[in-house]
């Protein structure tokens, strides 16, 4: 059996500008299993962290499932989402700006806990929060401290403890790690592999980094201009890529080895806009491998081997693989 | 002959930080140089001094509050600390030129971009207007954009474009050494790929040398050819691109090494520094990386570490090597 936690089916989220519809997450689907990591990559613009946002309706999706442990979250209404929020956490990139300057940090891990109701009295929240300060490694004395005296990896163990505070099942990692230096990136990662050990969590990790998403995930979904373009379990990803975009986003992370040596595939242009999008491939103007179809109509996203799934046409046929 | 060879020398470079009641020791004597058409790269964490030894070799420390406390930088043979502001504006931009991180705070968002890469022409070689601006669309077209797009303004182009024009700005006067502060970290990768295989070439054509500036080891890895690494302030190992990736001897190397993911093995977990980098404004006796470093015994934290040599070109700051029979864990790359 199958323990599914969490699944997106068809979530959509178009916003309305001067230019027309910009389609910021366009149809996509995805389902996570209980304890499991999902990672999201993909450039800025494609719609990795409007997903994050959807799935928690910080953002409000404009149709689309989002069933989350057996409820439909998109049919909630307003009062019902925030409880349901205690369920699921997010963890924002900007350590600096994602915390409020003037609560210390006893303040700041406590505040989840007594708009939750879920522990009263002083005394006893204080104790609470302490334990948790202890699980994501920040030193007891530090509690009456404000984020200014902090530095980015203690300010991020922060925001860590804030999520867990209430005791989560799933955590939305939203580039959690990309504002921090290397030494301190590696840290924070071995807390959050450990985290979810130890307290079974799920994660959705949304990151540009692909040697930390490669390290990080069980699957990995690659996303281009709101689309899901590739998704396939993080080795067989890695091992075998099979979008022409996926093939040429792998190819661009320089890796710190000298014996690594690839071909590296150059896409021409940028990203380009997602408003208006014609019925074609999104990925069609960067190509560098298309047939007549490409031009034609979008490709659908289609399983082409066991769990591996590819929108492209080539790949359909098989003779991209 | 041989003297001819190096371009940039940077001997014993002292800069502080005086503030009213503490002084932050950016950069602690560091000495390096570059020669002609090579590429060094600089790593380090934030708040290394990276970016200041960078703007001390352009004279352009802020001052108040900083301070050069000692030190000579010998740019083509000129002592640059010595230059007068105004010799000092004909260096820069001619001699050597600086792209800086942000490609979306460089550029002037008044002007159109054709107008900006002219300003460097008019002023350095002495163009009149239309020459300029006629070059300016050349260099355009050089970096990959359409000339005719000369006459429009930054926000009309995207992130990587943006970078583009910033190269071109720095690449038209032909200078002899590009200094280039993190050139794309904030762009995505695939628009790094462009902008990092567009700077090589360019450096191939106009046999240019750089001076890279970047915390991330892969870059170093496919751009440069001397790797200098800095902790604190310090240069704490300095090396060929093999020495440092092959062979590399600090302690701190081999931990920057040990925190990266490995792509070949993704199971493996990460063995990160442990703790921080020490407050800048106190800054230990002796080494700086002691506290953080799994082979320190109780003389590092009293005795600044000397250097100690590997060859020619090889040296790291580590007083462990004190003892001859000392090797850090992480493994010689040998190719077979």
């Amino acid at each position: 059996m199958s323990d599914t936690l969490l699944e997106v089916k068809n979530l959509k989220k178009y916003f309305k500008t001067s230019k027309g519809l910009l389609h910021a997450v366009d149809d996509v689907s995805f389902t996570i299993e209980r304890g499991k990591t999902l990672g999201i990559v993909g450039e800025s613009g494609c719609g990795k962290s409007t997903t994050g946002r959807c799935i928690m309706r910080l953002i409000e999706p404009t149709s689309g499932k989002i069933v989350f442990d057996g409820i439909d979250l998109a049919t909630l209404s307003n009062r019902q989402m925030r409880k349901a929020r205690k369920d699921i956490q997010i963890i924002f990139q900007d350590p600096f700006s994602s915390l409020d300057p003037r609560q210390t940090v006893l303040q700041a891990i406590a505040e989840p806990i007594i708009q939750n109701k879920l522990i009263k009295g002083t005394a006893a929240i204080e104790k609470r929060v302490l334990e948790l300060m202890e699980t994501v490694g920040l030193a007891e004395r530090l509690i009456n401290s404000y984020p200014h005296e902090l530095d980015g990896g203690r300010r991020q163990r922060i925001g860590i403890a804030r999520a867990l505070s209430v005791e989560p099942k799933l955590i939305i990692c939203d580039e959690p790690v990309s504002a921090l230096d290397v030494s301190i990136q590696a840290q924070i990662l071995n807390l959050l592999e450990d985290l979810q050990e130890k307290l079974g969590l799920t994660y959705i990790f949304i990151t540009h980094d692909l040697s930390v998403v490669n390290h990080f995930s069980d699957d990995i979904a690659v996303m281009y201009l709101g689309k899901m373009v590739e998704k396939a379990p993080a080795e067989e990803l890695f091992a075998n890529p099979m979008h022409p975009y996926t093939k040429a986003l792998l190819s661009a992370i320089p890796v710190p080895d000298l014996r690594y040596k690839q071909e590296r595939i150059l896409l021409k242009g940028e990203i380009t806009s997602p408003v208006n999008l014609p019925d074609q491939c999104r990925f069609f103007k960067r190509c560098y491998s298309t047939c007549a179809k490409c031009k034609g109509k979008e490709p659908e996203l289609l399983e082409v081997r066991p769990n591996h799934f590819v929108a492209c046409h080539l790949c359909e046929v098989g003779t991209n693989a | 002959m041989e003297k001819n060879k190096i371009l940039l020398d940077v001997n014993h470079l002292t800069v502080n930080y005086e503030l009213e009641d503490e002084t932050v020791e950016a950069v602690r004597d560091v000495s390096l140089y570059i020669e002609r058409g090579k590429t060094l790269g600089l790593v380090g964490e934030t708040g290394a001094g990276k970016t200041t030894t960078a703007l001390a070799i352009l004279n352009l420390i802020p001052d108040p509050p900083g301070v050069i406390k000692s030190g000579k930088i010998t740019l083509d043979g000129e002592n640059v600390l010595e230059k007068s502001m105004k010799e000092m504006t004909h260096i820069r931009g001619k001699e050597v030129s600086m792209i800086f991180q942000d490609p979306m705070t460089s550029l002037n968002p008044v002007f159109t971009v054709g107008d900006q890469i002219a300003e460097a022409l008019m002023i350095h070689e002495k163009l009149d207007k239309s020459a300029a601006f006629k070059k300016a669309q050349e260099m355009l077209e050089i970096v990959g954009i359409p000339g005719e797009r000369a006459g429009e303004y930054p926000h009309q182009f995207s992130g990587g474009m943006k970078q583009r024009v910033v190269i071109a700005i720095a690449l038209a006067c032909n200078p002899q050494l590009l200094i280039a502060d993190e050139p794309t970290t904030a762009l995505d990768v695939t628009i790094q790929a462009q902008v990092l295989d567009l700077m090589k070439e360019l450096k191939k054509r106009y046999g240019m040398a750089m001076l890279l500036i970047t915390h991330d080891l892969g870059i170093i890895a496919e751009t440069c050819d001397y790797v200098a690494v800095m902790y604190a302030g310090q240069i704490i190992e300095r090396g060929t691109l093999e020495e440092i990736f092959n062979t590399a001897r600090h302690p701190y190397t081999e931990g920057l090494f040990n925190s990266l993911p490995n792509i070949a093995d993704r199971k493996e977990r990460l063995k990160p520094i442990p703790g921080l980098m020490p407050d800048p404004t106190k800054l230990p006796k002796g080494c700086a990386f002691a506290p953080r470093c799994p082979y320190a015994s109780a003389s590092c934290i009293e005795e600044m570490p000397e250097e100690v040599h590997f060859g020619g070109t090889h040296f790291c700051r580590c007083n462990a090597y004190k003892n001859p029979e000392f090797r850090i864990e992480r493994e010689d790359i040998v190719y077979e």
